[in-house]
């Protein structure tokens, strides 16, 4: 089984023009020599599904890129299998996997044309990071079976399948996370866990650490953004309300620091197998070298992670934050769905290699369903109730642990969103909201803000007052601000109704060109005896107009969880200082650090919103099946 | 080394990695001699499963994909649980979560069925808030578990109700998977989730029996027929197309990926065939069938699936256009009625003739007779016109084509396959030269005597071709004809004016005016009216050799079929015209015509009768419809025009079609107040009354006749000619009966009488028995020669004996008075005598060679004008 080996990496703009790109000629000589090998051990076969030993030029990347945009529909492509996929391309696999690994045809400028295979995509920005692993080209031929299939593809648990093809390819695994590592670096954001203590706001992570310590401030300087006018924005309003996922691109960009970028690599990846992948290490080594007094204690296992001892007031600080999801149906047959993902940051200023233990427990009063760790961490007991974690920290701000739970308390925002069309202009809608019910002193809300988005409207006055707070509009969307940053309610609870009318400009037949779906849209026939006939059906006006509102809809991507425009909600975010909603705890007692050091431990936790939706209740709304334990 | 192995974690991710894929490749060498070093490497790197870096977790699936042995069935169930779990984590990137579910189902031991994953099922739900690939992916694994329910088979009664119990779940693993892309009911089809959806039905019908490794064959189909999900999906589909016509393209989209597929495009018809049982009889025609079509296709193109209930669906739905076409839907009956009419088009193109052909036959004569659109009606027309005349094979043939261009650019539309097709392909002047040596145009009934000239062109090269069939008459032909040549153009005018008053006319003169006005009054006159026809019957055929070699051979040549491999001509048009005056001759169409299987030894030239019913697809028969404006023989230039198979366009002419005297051959004809068994009688009195008028010029010759129509009139002036002839009677007698049994108006004369009653050849015609009478009053009457017209007697040694039929009247055997009508108002009177040279009658009848009989034949031509 081999390892991980990037044979190339290229960065494209949003104009598909190659802006940066590395080649690792060691990698491409392994490449070619297996090609060779694998050519004289099988027979000829189509000299465009073969694997060559040859590498595209920056121009014919892009232009293969550009040529595969075109033809896909948008740079990731389909990612499923519809009426206008043709074999021999990445959407005939049928699996959406396929929008992140994807295929190239390479038009040589000698004329020989010729495939490549996997092509890891990530898009950082409005950049495209394209990471060329290296596979045997035996695992190429076996994608290229999937890829020219004639059959209708894809049935789960087959032998050969594009599933067993990825468990046996790791270097596609490493070359994702080259992607992504790179992808931060091209953005330029290069984010610490945040770690919250009482007495400051938020603490710094490894270079606050670092240049506290060694003092030299001008590294801190190096991750400030840029803001660049960019053209390319490509994410829709809803998608951008609706998404926590790290995945969306941002529509900032910023001119990449090619040097820095090639330092990295060059440290981090020689010779085309990533070794180390965490920028703040490397560019700390990179900046301040290694002293004599940096040399590692004889005795203790100084782990590679580690380049650099703590020297300095010790303690170690814990934050848990919690993101939390909530689907709000307000209806008998639908549930209620409220997830919550958090995560435990840890920064230890702890001198020489100490090992921290910290046991967990009430993880199942905490409805803990799932837990992972930080590879610094051994776990040396699962139950299902307590876990016994034994870490040596690194440096610097890190997350310890990340966990899904259930919600332990009611939701904080509760109550109902309704929203009923009067006319094709004008909608009356009703809020009617507890916040924080049930949740005693330490929690405390900051901030709460409502919003009502209507991305295919021009909203154009809004009536009624709200009970509390304030409200305000933007073209596409009304802002109700319950509770103001500075104005936090603690360990109450408070109630507030909204109702009033929105009135919106009158429609204009424009249509938004679609993004990604956009040849399967001009394909499918618009039939126009269908839709007269449709339109006489409906008698309730409100139907009417759903019916006609959504007969422009786009598709959305794949990334996206549901199209968002085709239904009416609202989004609510808020921040809850003073306690975890799923009940996750540490007790900063039982912490323990051996060898003993005196230090002292502090614990915070927060809770903010992910996407917390409230469907409006007189609407359509999507939901999934509970599953039910058999 | 072993620093790092006693302390994996002292590396970073990467690393790790590296470190594991070294240490693997020497554990695997190591493992025959050490097992217990894979269970090493398993305690010191499992771990790692749990931490939240990707890398980690698949360094752990490296070691367990390749030492899986060491794994115990606690550890597996164990890896697997953490993947399903890392799937749900919602701070991953999404790839990894997409990642976590693929090697989840690669998973070695899942691939082999040797374990499951239903424990875990509800890991796998959707949840709301999944991105739409996580969510299908997350389906894929639902569609893995369903299908390993619905396939492991229990058997025994006490697993019976187990069975039952699985069924179920495998119902609500679909249905509830489907519940997180349920909008895809009610948005656009286009939308992602639609896609999802149907990606989903996908995988869960033919997880149950996957495309095996190579083998286009698939043994297990029988296992999905009884599948639960089968079911499921069956019913389903009825159901969404029913509620959401909206659909219908998908559920068209979905059919058309099994039916792609070798191995499962049985399972595409099977569903086809639900929908034709299930759907077909549900929908009402309207307006709104219109969304339906792309199913109906797709029933229309499976041959498995008998076309009727579509067939009369779509009859019914014509009729409600029909019914419901007003001023402000015209623009919608042509639509859709074009649609169903590329219904038809796609049945006529898969399914055998005889399946569609009645329902499809009277869908389409609906409408071509009532549909309000006119195109719609031609088109349909068309396609009536194409069942009906071309072969099965071929019809599927030329269908195919606007598919299949060969040649001909693709055709924007299916209609266009009819219009005419780009003019590049018409001017193919160097092929169309020698079109007259493969393709043939013939008489049916060969002339007696071809014709050597023509009346206007006189120099055309057909001299050489001496007809040689009946040799004793082969004179008669050419002196009459030049007779004509002077008359050419008569004025009419100048002769229906009256030059001088009507005299007193006796009574018989008066009958016998009674009679020819009468006849004149039933022919036409063609300048103001449709003239009389004459038809000549014509074959069309031509040779398949020399016809593929100029235009090159059908695309499927190398069929095994004889009749595939036969070209064919296509909407073929000849069209005709000549110098000689017949009027305006409409063309004729052939619509479809084969070519003829070259034999070996086949001669061309002889009129095979017995070809003619063999087989109708070679051989086209063409009427040549002449309105002649005199009774001249002549030629016709015949041009054709046809499509090959492959669309060209043939052009050129053929060989000309001559026109010969016989061809105006009619019957006179019979007023409609007369009898029918009284029409010998007439003919009888009609051929007295106009002998008379020729032969007593004097009495009518001034008489004009008006005609049918009432403008113009003619007078008549007759020409008369003596001719003596030397054959033996027995020729004359079969000539006569062969070639004039209808224009036969008398027979008289005992001798002839017996023996033309008993050859039975002529019938209904007046007998005259007393043969002495009538040759003494009558033949007397022919001696005296019209004077102004030189009499012919071609036979030198006749000028000895033009003065013995007087003579010889005793030996007079009868006479046969023949009444022809030469449109347009032509006459030709026979009066034949045959005599007896031998005084033996036995010896005429017995010894037919005999030179010594000697006959005298007197022809007497009239004309009238």
């Amino acid at each position: 089984m081999s390892s991980c080996s990037i044979r190339a990496l290229w960065i494209l703009n949003p104009q598909d023009a190659v802006v940066f790109s590395r080649r690792f000629p060691v990698v491409e000589r392994r490449w070619r020599l297996a090609c060779e090998k694998e050519k004289e051990s099988s027979a000829v076969e189509d000299y465009r599904y073969s694997a060559q030993p040859l590498l595209p030029t920056d121009v014919e990347l892009a232009s293969a890129f550009a040529e595969r945009k075109k033809r896909q529909g948008s740079a990731r492509g389909f990612g499923i299998r519809f009426s206008q996929s043709v074999q021999g391309s990445d959407s005939w696999v049928d699996d959406p996997i396929t929008r992140h690994i994807i295929t190239l045809y390479v038009n040589g400028e000698e004329g020989d044309e010729f495939m490549l295979w996997p092509l890891v995509l990530h898009t950082k920005g409005s950049y495209y990071i394209l990471v060329l692993p290296f596979v045997g080209p035996q695992q190429f031929k076996a994608y290229v079976r999937l890829f020219t299939r004639s059959d209708c593809g894809n049935s789960v648990g087959e032998e050969c399948s594009l599933s067993s093809l990825l468990l046996n390819l790791p270097c596609i695994t490493g070359a994702f996370m080259v992607a992504h590592t790179v992808g931060d670096m091209v953005a330029g954001d290069v984010q610490d866990p945040e770690v919250v203590v009482s007495s400051s706001p938020s603490v710094g992570g490894l270079l606050d650490s670092l240049t506290g310590s060694i003092g030299i401030p001008s590294i801190s300087a190096r991750a400030k953004p840029v803001a660049a006018p960019v053209a390319a924005s490509t994410t829709s309003g809803a998608s951008a309300a609706g998404n926590v996922v790290i995945d969306t691109p941002k529509s900032t960009s910023r001119p990449i620091d090619k040097e820095a970028l090639r330092t990295f690599i060059s440290s981090s990846m020689p010779f085309g197998t990533p070794l180390d992948l965490n920028i703040s290490n490397i560019s700390a080594i990179k900046t301040n070298g290694f002293s004599s007094a940096d040399l590692p204690p004889s005795d203790l296992k100084q782990p590679a992670w580690k380049p650099y001892l703590y020297k300095g007031k010790q303690r170690i600080l814990f934050t848990i934050h919690e993101f939390i999801n909530a689907a709000l149906y307000d209806r008998d047959e639908i549930p209620d769905a409220i997830s919550i993902s958090g995560q435990l940051n840890c920064k230890a200023e702890l001198e020489g290699l100490p090992d921290v233990s910290l046991p967990l427990t009430g993880l199942k009063s905490a409805h803990v369903e799932i837990l992972s760790f930080h590879h610094c961490a051994q776990v040396s007991e699962h139950g299902e109730d307590k876990q016994a974690l034994m870490f040596s920290p690194p440096l610097g701000n890190f997350v310890l642990m990340r966990y899904q739970a259930l919600s332990n308390l009611d939701p904080p925002v509760k109550g109902f969103y309704q929203l009923s069309m009067v006319s094709e202009d004008e909608g009356a809608f009703l809020f009617r909201l507890r916040l924080m019910e049930g949740y005693k002193a330490p929690f405390s809300m900051e901030f709460c803000t409502v919003t009502m988005p209507f991305p295919r409207r021009r909203v154009a006055s809004i009536d009624g007052n709200p009970s509390t707070g304030t409200v305000s509009t933007t073209e596409v969307s009304v802002e109700w601000k319950i509770i103001t940053s500075g104005r936090g309610i603690t360990g109450k609870s408070i109630e507030a109704t909204f109702s009033g009318t929105v009135r919106f400009l009158p429609r204009t037949s424009q249509r938004v060109p679609s993004r990604s779906m956009s040849v399967s849209a001009s394909v499918v026939e618009e039939d126009s005896d269908v839709e007269q006939d449709s339109s006489g059906n409906i008698v309730n006006i409100e139907e009417y107009l759903t019916e006609k509102m959504n007969k422009d809809l786009q598709a959305v991507d794949l990334e996206e969880p549901l199209c968002w425009q085709a239904y009416s909600y609202a989004k609510v975010s808020f921040k809850i200082f003073g306690g975890s909603l799923s009940g996750m705890s540490i007790d900063p007692k039982t912490v323990s650090i051996y060898p003993a050091v005196k230090a002292p431990v502090e614990f915070s936790m927060q809770a903010s919103s992910g996407d917390y939706i409230l469907w409006n209740t007189l609407g359509r709304c999507p939901f999934a099946a509970l599953a039910t334990v058999h | 080394m072993a620093f790092l192995l006693e302390r994996p974690h002292a590396l970073t991710p990467p690393a790790t990695m590296e470190l594991v894929s070294m240490l693997t490749s020497i554990a695997g060498v190591l493992e025959q001699r050490v097992p217990a070093v894979t269970a090493l490497l398993k305690v010191q790197f499992s771990g790692l499963l749990y931490s939240y870096d990707p890398i980690l977790c698949h360094v752990v699936l490296m070691l367990y994909s390749r030492f899986s042995d060491a794994f115990s069935g606690e550890d597996e169930r164990g890896i697997a649980r953490r993947l399903a779990l890392v799937a749900r984590e919602t701070h991953h990137p999404l790839i990894f979560r997409l990642l976590a579910l693929h090697w989840l189902l690669g998973l070695p031991r899942l691939a082999d069925g040797k374990a499951s994953l239903a424990p875990l099922t509800p890991n796998f739900y959707p949840t709301v808030f999944d991105p739409l690939a996580l969510k299908a992916k997350k389906l894929d694994v639902l569609s893995c578990i369903a299908a390993s329910l619905d396939v492991s088979r229990g058997e025994g009664k006490e697993e019976e109700e187990e069975k039952e119990g699985r069924k179920a779940q495998v119902v609500k693993l679909f249905e509830d998977g489907l519940v997180c892309v349920s909008a895809f009911k009610w948005l656009p089809p286009r939308s992602t989730e639609t896609l999802v959806a149907f990606r989903t039905l996908h995988n869960f019908l033919i997880g149950v029996a996957p495309h095996r490794n190579g083998s286009s064959e698939n043994s297990e189909i029988g296992v999905l027929m009884d599948s639960t999900i089968f079911h499921t999906i069956q019913s389903m589909l009825v159901s969404l197309a029913l509620e959401h016509h909206g659909l219908v393209p998908m559920i068209a989209t979905f059919l058309d990926r099994l039916l792609a597929c070798k191995a499962h495009r049985q399972v595409g018809e099977w569903l086809l065939q639900t929908l034709d049982e299930h759907l077909l009889p549900k929908l009402e025609s309207g307006y709104q069938l219109v969304s339906y079509f792309p199913i109906f296709e797709r029933i229309a193109e499976s041959d498995t699936i008998p076309p009727h209930g579509l067939l009369e669906l779509l009859a019914r739905h014509m009729v409600t256009l029909s019914e419901k076409h007003g001023p402000d839907t015209w623009l919608r009956s042509w639509s859709q009625g074009s649609k169903v009419l590329g219904i038809c088009r796609m049945m006529l193109k898969h399914h055998h003739g005889s399946r569609v052909f009645l329902a499809l036959s009277h869908l389409l004569t609906f409408t071509c007779q009532f549909f309000p659109d006119l195109e719609v009606r031609d088109n349909a027309r068309i396609y009536l016109r194409m069942l009906l005349c071309i072969p099965g094979k071929k019809l599927r043939h030329i269908m195919n084509l606007v598919e299949q261009p060969s040649g001909v650019s693709p055709s924007p539309h299916p209609g266009s396959l009819f219009q005419v097709p780009s003019p590049r392909h018409a001017q193919d002047l160097k092929k169309s030269v020698g079109v007259s040596s493969y393709i043939h145009l013939e008489r049916v009934i060969p002339l007696l005597v071809k014709q050597s000239w023509s009346l206007t062109l006189p120099n055309l090269s057909n001299g050489d071709s001496k007809s040689s069939y009946v040799e004793g008459i082969k004179d008669i032909s050419a002196p009459p004809s030049t007779e004509m040549e002077g008359e050419g153009e008569v004025d009419i005018e100048r002769i229906i004016l009256p030059k001088e008053p009507l005299r007193v006319m006796d009574s018989k003169v008066a009958e016998i005016l009674g009679v020819l006005r009468r006849h004149f009054a039933c022919i036409p006159d063609y300048r103001h009216m449709p003239a009389i026809k004459i038809r000549i019957p014509c074959r069309l055929r031509f040779d398949s050799d020399p016809f593929t070699r100029v235009w090159g051979a059908a695309s499927f040549a190398l069929d095994s079929e004889e009749v595939d491999g036969l070209p064919a001509l296509y909407a073929t048009t000849i069209t005709f015209s000549s110098t000689s005056k017949y009027g305006s001759i409409p063309p004729c169409r052939v619509p479809f015509l084969l070519g003829e299987p070259s034999r070996t030894g086949f001669d061309i030239v002889p009129v095979d009768d017995s070809c003619e019913g063999e087989d109708s697809s070679f051989r086209a028969s063409v009427m040549i419809e002449l309105e002649p404006r005199e009774p001249v023989p002549g030629l016709i230039d015949v041009a054709i025009k046809a499509n090959a198979e492959n669309g060209q366009v043939i052009s050129g002419s053929l060989q000309n079609i001559t026109v010969g005297i016989e061809d105006m051959f009619l019957k006179a004809v019979i007023p409609p107040d007369i009898a029918e068994d009284r029409v010998p009688e007439y003919y009888m009195d009609l051929f007295h009354a106009l002998w008379e008028a020729c032969g007593n010029s004097a009495n009518t010759g001034r008489e004009t006749f008006p005609l049918s129509g009432g403008k113009g009139a003619v007078a008549i002036n007759g020409t008369r000619s003596v001719k003596l002839l030397e054959v033996p009677a027995y020729s004359l007698i079969r000539a006569i009966e062969r070639y004039l049994a209808p224009f036969v108006v008398s027979v008289i004369g005992n001798p002839l009488v017996n023996v033309v009653k008993d050859n039975g050849v002529i019938r209904d015609v007046v007998w005259g028995e007393d043969s002495e009478n009538f040759a003494d009053s009558n033949v007397g009457a022919l001696v005296p020669y019209s004077d102004n017209v030189p009499l012919q007697l071609p036979y030198t040694e006749g000028e000895s004996d033009a003065d013995s039929p007087p003579q010889v009247n005793k030996r007079n055997m009868g006479i046969f008075l023949v009444l022809i009508f030469l449109p347009p108002w032509f006459h030709l009177l026979f009066q034949m005598e045959a005599r007896f040279t031998s005084a033996a009658w036995q010896d005429f009848v017995l010894s037919a060679k005999d030179a010594h009989c000697r006959i005298w034949l007197l022809i007497t031509m009239q004309r009238t004008i």
